[in-house]
């Protein structure tokens, strides 16, 4: 079932040049593995680097030391924004990938509308950006990333601007798809009890430059449900996790 | 649609009625000489009794602005994709883009009419040197200012350029683009009666013709039929505009 | 609010006010040539200043020369004898005081090698012709001789399209434009437009009819002035030349006294005073110039202008026509 690719990172380092002249070092050495099919979140500070290991790990940025490996395959890829294309509709933007890599129509349109139904939105298939809610449009933008049958999901803090209702929705949809699809996640987040509530293993990040504080297994079932937010043993990982993220000078 | 399109139409045209009725009396009472300023009706007598030569001018000035909007918005699209190629291109070039903004076109028409010819290419040539720059400059802001995450999504996929330009970035552009066309309409119908005038033919030797033979309300006349030109432009973009863009906003998509 | 309602008066009083009594204001249509050159001459001479007045000059190529005087923004300007004609039908009150040239010195100009000798020839003929749009003259020869296979385009006052094409004919001043073609290398045949029959006054003074009612005997000494001053330019062009010279660097003396030399016979009267006009000039060309439907309806000859024989005798209304027009 695990159809889901391994990823690994070893002696990482980015650093960025700053607008103003000198150096920004965003990683500072990260090493790090990851078996196929885990849920990984990633957790840090702002401007730890986390988006940047994100963005290395898609393939869309270079390392200048160290080495990013991992397996070819299709990777899904959603963003803090839906970001999706306003001239399109839903099926015209969940379909895109596919478009890219040059699939005939009718293939496109059939895992469009499964990838659409997949997240729930099947009613909203020939609507337009422009009216659909936060809520619909991440979960659109759900559906795109996952319409290539990806082996790798990447989530760069998807929820963040969704109020708390909608994002405790689509925290369960999407371990739901990962349960059931089996491929490898990477997500990454600033808040503790969407890390503790959603992965099965967190990575916290320091301050810039980042690098890791802990990595840690969460204890928790593999049936996330909301009531589980407010049990003793949630409470004792977000306790874990805070901890971490004091020891990296997030909250100095 | 009847309600809102009157609610649109009725306060210009109510500013429009008052306006002119307005200019006319007090135009009478100064007694002011029609070789300065002519009434109202003088204008409106003008241009109804010689409608047939103004009306085949607008047709030849109208086809001419046509043809330069064509040039220019092509060009101008054309030139803004390269220059939003590469930082280094844009250095280079883009300064001398700005030259078509600030040549004033008095001064290059008689050029035109020597390269071209005199007639009808002229004109052409007149409406597009002078309705290229805000197609360029709009276009390429549009261009620059594409999603950066929608731009690395396509890169995610291995999207060629070409796709990327095509399916990304031309389309995001495309509201800086109408914007642009827009600027471009009313600079392109001034720039043609400037070609007229040393070219020929057209609204703008009405007008050369009417202020040698002292006609002012035929000059004005001739300026009503040219800003009737700008105004059908200005609408056409506008309706295009809506059309285009209809799914974009939350607001058009209400209608 | 008050200080908005001042600003408001004084700038109405501005544009609708009259003249100051003290300066007289002459506008030119073009640039300083010896077209003006009794102007100049009068200058130099202080003939003005000798008959009690302060003339200043302003104006230029593509002044509005009509409208100023119209509006009284100035008291005398430069026009020729059809714009009169025409102002008065659209209800100006301007009226013609001094005529320069007695023949018109418009014409068709193109080159010699075509071998065309006659004015209905060259019209006849296909090629380019550059005038400037809605001359009343142009219409006048094409309602006379038609224009045939010719391009008729906009004339934007420069030789080079004429230098570059060789069957290409463009309007003139006989004093100007064939002189410059000529020093160019070319070889131009010039027709004169008079020849054909139109021939309206050129380089005619105009003033405001106002002005004539209430100050005839000053406007007659202003002519007087005038007619001193090209008297003794036709004697001798030369010194209102070289006062001309530094405010037209487009010529050069040489062109100045071609030029001079060139409008003499346009110029002298056989038997009167330099500017003198007719009834019978001014009646033909109104019918004219109804008869080409430019004007609606020709007006009484005397109404559209005044020898300072008459001012002085009259030493009054002239012109009046009833009306309340400006």
């Amino acid at each position: 079932m695990d159809r889901g690719v391994a990823i690994a990172l070893e002696g990482v380092h980015r650093t960025f040049r700053a607008e103003a002249g000198g150096e920004v070092p965003a990683l500072a050495g990260i090493d790090l593995s990851v078996t196929p099919g885990d849920f990984v979140a990633l957790l840090g500070p702002s401007g730890c680097g986390k988006s940047t290991l994100l963005r290395l790990v898609a393939g869309l940025d270079r390392p200048e030391r160290g080495a990013v490996r991992i397996e070819s395959a299709h990777i899904g890829m959603v963003f803090q924004d839906a970001h999706l294309l306003p001239w399109r509709d839903v099926l015209g933007n969940v379909a895109l990938p596919l478009e890219l890599l040059g699939r005939d129509a009718a293939v496109r349109r059939a895992r469009a509308e499964a990838a659409i139904a997949q997240v729930g939105l099947a009613d909203a298939a020939r609507r337009y950006p422009a009216e659909l809610s936060g809520g619909m449009k991440m979960r659109a933008s759900l559906a795109r990333a996952l319409v290539t049958e990806p082996r790798l999901l990447l989530l760069d803090e998807p929820f963040a601007a969704l109020d708390e209702l909608t994002r405790m929705a689509l925290d369960d949809e999407l371990r739901r798809v990962w349960r059931a699809a089996g491929l490898t996640v990477l997500f990454v987040t600033h808040s503790i009890a969407e890390a503790a509530y959603l992965a099965e293993r967190v990575v916290v990040l320091s301050r810039r430059p980042g690098r890791i504080v802990l990595d840690h297994r969460v204890g928790l079932p593999a049936e996330r449900t909301a009531a589980l937010r407010a049990d003793a043993a949630f409470a004792h990982e977000t306790g874990v996790l805070q901890d971490a993220l004091r020891r990296g000078g997030a909250l100095a | 649609m009847n309600r809102a399109a009157l609610a649109r139409i009725a306060p210009p045209l109510l500013t429009f009625v008052v306006g002119t009725a307005l200019a006319e009396v007090v135009i009478r009472i100064l007694d002011v000489s029609p070789l300065l300023l002519p009434r109202p009706s003088a204008v409106w007598t003008a241009a109804t009794s010689e409608a047939g030569v103004l009306l085949a001018s607008l047709a030849a000035t109208g086809g001419a602005v046509l043809l330069g909007l064509l040039l220019s918005s092509t060009i101008g699209v054309a030139a803004a994709v390269a220059l939003a190629a590469s930082p280094w291109v844009q250095r280079a070039f883009y300064p001398y883009a700005i030259f078509f903004q600030i040549v004033p076109i008095v001064a290059i028409a008689p050029l035109l009419v020597i390269w071209f010819g005199y007639g009808p290419r002229a004109v052409v040539a007149a409406a597009a040197v002078v309705s290229v720059f805000p197609v360029i400059a709009n276009t390429l802001a549009g261009l620059l200012s594409v999603d950066p995450n929608l731009a690395d999504l396509f890169r995610l996929h291995g999207a060629t350029r070409v796709a990327t330009l095509w399916k990304l970035r031309l389309p995001w552009a495309l509201p800086q683009l109408l914007t642009g066309l827009r600027i471009a309409a009313g600079l392109a119908v001034i720039g043609a009666i400037v070609g007229e005038f040393v070219g020929g033919g057209g609204l703008g030797i009405v007008v050369l013709a009417a202020m040698r033979q002292q006609r002012t309300d035929l000059v004005f006349a001739a300026i009503g039929y040219a800003s009737l030109l700008g105004l059908a432009l200005f609408g056409a973009v506008g309706l295009a505009s809506r059309l285009a863009l209809r799914h974009w906003h939350a607001s058009e998509a209400k209608r | 609010m008050r200080r908005a309602w001042l600003a408001a008066l004084a700038a109405f009083a501005l544009f609708a006010c009259e003249r100051d009594d003290a300066t007289l204001e002459l506008a030119l249509n073009w640039k300083p040539e010896p077209e003006f050159g009794g102007i100049f001459e009068a200058e130099r001479l202080g003939a003005f200043e000798k008959r009690g007045l302060s003339v200043e000059r302003t104006g230029g190529p593509g002044a509005p020369v009509v409208q100023m005087v119209t509006a009284k923004q100035v008291t005398f300007g430069i026009a020729s004898a059809d714009e009169v004609v025409l102002a008065r039908d659209r209800g100006s009150d301007v009226v013609a005081v001094f005529a320069t040239y007695q023949t018109c010195p418009q014409g068709l100009m193109t080159h010699v090698a075509r071998g065309i000798d006659t004015l209905a020839a060259l019209l006849a003929a296909p090629g380019t012709l550059a005038v400037e749009p809605g001359l009343p003259y142009v219409k006048f020869l094409e309602q006379r001789y038609g224009f045939g296979a010719l391009r008729v385009v906009p004339y934007t006052y420069s030789i080079t399209p004429f230098l570059r094409d060789p069957s290409f004919t463009q309007q003139v001043f006989v004093t100007a434009e064939p002189i410059a073609a000529r020093r160019a290398g070319a070889e131009p045949k010039v027709f004169l437009v008079a020849d054909s029959g139109y021939d309206p006054y050129t380089a005619v003074v105009i003033t405001h009819g106002d002005t004539l009612r209430s100050d005839a005997a000053r406007v007659a000494r202003f002519v007087e002035a005038l007619r001193e001053g090209w008297a003794s330019y036709l004697a001798d062009p030369a010194p209102a030349n070289a006062r001309m010279g530094p405010l037209n660097p487009e010529m050069d003396a040489e062109a100045f006294r071609l030029a001079a030399e060139a409008q003499r016979p346009l110029i002298e009267v056989a038997n009167g005073a330099v500017g003198s006009m007719t009834e019978e000039r001014w009646a033909e060309l109104a019918e004219q110039l109804t008869a080409l439907g430019l004007v609606k309806e020709a007006q009484p000859p005397e109404r559209y202008f005044a020898n300072p024989e008459s001012l002085r005798a009259a030493g009054a209304p002239h012109g009046r026509d009833g009306s309340r027009r400006r």
